[in-house]
């Protein structure tokens, strides 16, 4: 097992890398100054051309990468262009607060979306409901349910605030906006899940011992449920950690997402490149993560990688 | 019902009954009539080999006996276990008490084992669900049942996982789980077909010594003629959902009177006797479909003695012979 850890985190680094590269060029073959985004009002070409120098900016665009990549493997993000800090620090506390939306959310739609898929699966009578509501939830764009939501919730019922703000309470429509939106995933892998399950021979041969419905519910068929859920989750805590940018724009939650898109259009090249690189590490250290835990909760999963 | 299971065998009625008795059944998918007022008894510690093609109506009769087909199978007639009269018990009642009464062998243990869950808490959990064990209590039994079906080491299987086992001991576990409350009936539905032949032998050897120290009737499904002559004491033989004939493995073999057993047995003859190039017996045509019945007797457009009668009336079981001895057919007794 150690040594399938091992090739994943190796594939993982290479992975990570080309994301830098790709990055990288991106954001320098995009048209833009960014010494006109830091001087707006300046209009002497010289004191432009003292931007650029400072930032190194006039050098071939190898070197530049050069310089960065040395730099990032001394565990240096840089300096923000605009706000005069380490990158490392302008992330630092966003990470954290994406880190209570991503978990939230995480939470959120596998409640709701197993929650779906167990009524579908057990209830023969709901089953055309649950599928109109997954269709629904598919089909509305993510922008617009937070505005609803925002709407309805925020400000009809006055149920949650509806200011910008990292707190408990400003917490609960952006986590339930990404609950409802990953749902319908969730409901559909664990009512295929469950429905094969029940249909299995094994099934069968707990219902030859006498066991009740609910004990082979418990003890049989979830857990034959949990191993895919458990990648879903990865998947999830992963990409939402590299910024769930629409939902933390609609509700002005001040995480990575917004701290991103903020940064591009000021051209704040090391902060862009900054919110990137942890957006891969992520991806990279969730998908390991999942398929860690899948090891634990299904052993078939130890010897196929 | 504690008390009853845990009398010792040879006393109380439960010693006299017949492991299984099956009146009159009946199974219908929909239009399709899978079996047909099916009679049969299972006698405590002998083996019933239940014999017939795949769609014969063989699996659906020992499910309905065991009460394992889905809820779309309507399911007539009468079931009793060990004397208990099965086809009358509630839905939680019968379950309460079915692991007592009866286990079950299936014919593919990688699919019939859940894949993500130990061995030895699979078998654990029938001591720990039906016997009231705790944990430790429950794992120390299954472990004790994984010795008895001569697992070598059962302490380290029993941490392993299915497909960790190889076939035989698999099969292994699906005994010790079938057997684990020492039923008066096992219901095996060919446990051996999926396994390669030496460990086929093994398995078999394994069942034949079990057989001796339980007193536990089995109920064999099987179309392997080998098997049946090797360990069966009798032989039913299905047909198109009917049972055309049964009595002692002796009888089946040496006096078959139905003209399909006898077929079955030629084809087996002429697979041992094995002459290169000789041509195999082959019963001609094929089974009707399921929910096609031709009427009369079911096997009348294969069968080469088919008169008139056969044409309008479907033929009943009748003595052939000795006494337990019987098969459905018009014209029965040896072919020419």
């Amino acid at each position: 097992m150690a040594r399938a850890v091992i090739r994943r985190l190796v594939f993982g680094l290479i992975a990570v890398t080309g994301v830098i590269v790709l990055a990288f060029l991106l954001e320098y073959v995009v048209p833009g100054d960014p010494a006109r985004a830091i001087a707006p009002r300046a209009n002497s070409p010289a004191v432009l051309a003292s931007i650029r120098a400072q930032l190194h900016l006039n050098q071939p665009l190898i070197v530049q990468f050069a310089d960065y990549f040395g730099n990032l493997l001394r565990g240096n993000l840089g300096t923000s262009y605009v706000q005069r800090q380490p990158v490392a620090s302008l992330i630092g506390p966003r990470l954290a607060t994406t880190g209570v939306l991503a978990l939230a959310g995480v939470i959120a739609e596998v409640i709701i979306g197993g929650g779906l898929g167990i009524l579908a699966t057990l209830f023969g009578r709901v089953r055309a409901l649950v599928s109109a509501i997954n269709l629904t939830l598919l089909a509305i764009p993510i922008f617009v349910l937070g505005l609803l939501l925002l709407l309805v919730l925020g400000f009809q019922l006055g149920a949650a605030p509806v200011t910008g703000g990292a707190g408990a309470a400003q917490l609960v429509l952006p986590a339930l906006t990404l609950g409802l939106i990953g749902a319908p995933w969730y409901a559909q892998i664990v009512a295929d899940q469950m429905q094969e399950s029940l249909a299995s021979p094994y099934v069968r041969t707990a219902v030859a011992k006498g066991l009740s419905d609910r004990y082979i519910l418990r003890r049989h068929v979830l857990r034959n449920v949990l191993s895919p859920a458990i990648t879903m989750v990865g998947l999830d805590l992963g990409s939402y950690l590299s910024g769930v940018v629409t939902v933390e724009v609609v509700f002005v939650w001040p995480g990575i997402g917004l701290l991103a898109v903020n940064s591009l259009h000021q051209l704040d090249r090391p902060v862009v490149m900054g919110t990137v690189i942890v957006g891969a590490v992520a991806v990279v250290f969730f998908n390991l993560l999942a398929d860690v835990v899948r090891m634990y909760v299904d052993p078939r999963t130890r010897e196929e990688v | 019902m504690t008390a009853a299971a845990a009398a010792p065998a040879g006393a109380g009625p439960a010693a006299t009954a017949p492991a299984l008795r099956v009146t009159g059944l009946d199974v219908r998918y929909g239009p399709v009539h899978a079996v047909r007022s099916a009679s049969l008894t299972v006698p405590a510690g002998q083996v019933v080999a239940l014999i017939g093609e795949t769609g014969s109506g063989k699996s659906s009769l020992a499910l309905a006996a065991a009460r394992l087909l889905p809820s779309s199978a309507v399911v007539t007639g009468q079931v009793s276990i060990a004397g208990t009269e099965v086809s009358g018990l509630g839905g939680p009642q019968f379950r309460r008490a079915r692991a007592r009464l009866l286990g079950c062998i299936a014919q593919d243990a990688m699919a019939a084992l859940n894949p993500v869950v130990p061995v030895g808490r699979q078998v654990g959990e029938l001591f720990a669900v039906h016997a009231g064990l705790g944990r430790s209590g429950a794992a120390e039994a299954a472990v004790a049942a994984l010795a008895q079906v001569e697992i070598r080491n059962p302490a380290a299987v029993a941490r392993l996982y299915p497909h960790q086992l190889s076939g035989g001991m698999r099969q292994r576990v699906m005994i010790a789980m079938a057997m684990a409350l020492g039923p008066p009936l096992i219901i095996a539905d060919e446990p051996t077909t999926a396994l390669d032949v030496s460990t086929q032998a093994e398995i078999l050897g394994l069942i034949g010594d079990l057989r001796e120290r339980s007193n536990s009737g089995f109920l064999w499904i099987t179309h392997d003629m080998g098997v049946v002559a090797e360990l069966a004491d009798w032989a039913a033989v299905m047909y198109a959902g009917r049972i055309v004939e049964q009595g002692t493995v002796g009888a089946i073999f040496d006096a078959p009177a139905h003209p399909y057993t006898q077929g079955l047995l030629q084809t087996r003859r002429d697979l041992r006797s094995g002459a290169i190039g000789a041509p195999l017996f082959q019963i001609p045509g094929s089974p009707p479909a399921p929910g096609v019945r031709p009427a009369g007797c079911p096997f009348r457009p294969r069968c080469l003695r088919a008169t008139g009668i056969c044409e309008a009336e479907d033929p009943p079981l009748t003595p052939a012979g000795d006494p337990e001895h019987a098969a459905a057919c018009h014209h029965p007794g040896p072919g020419s």
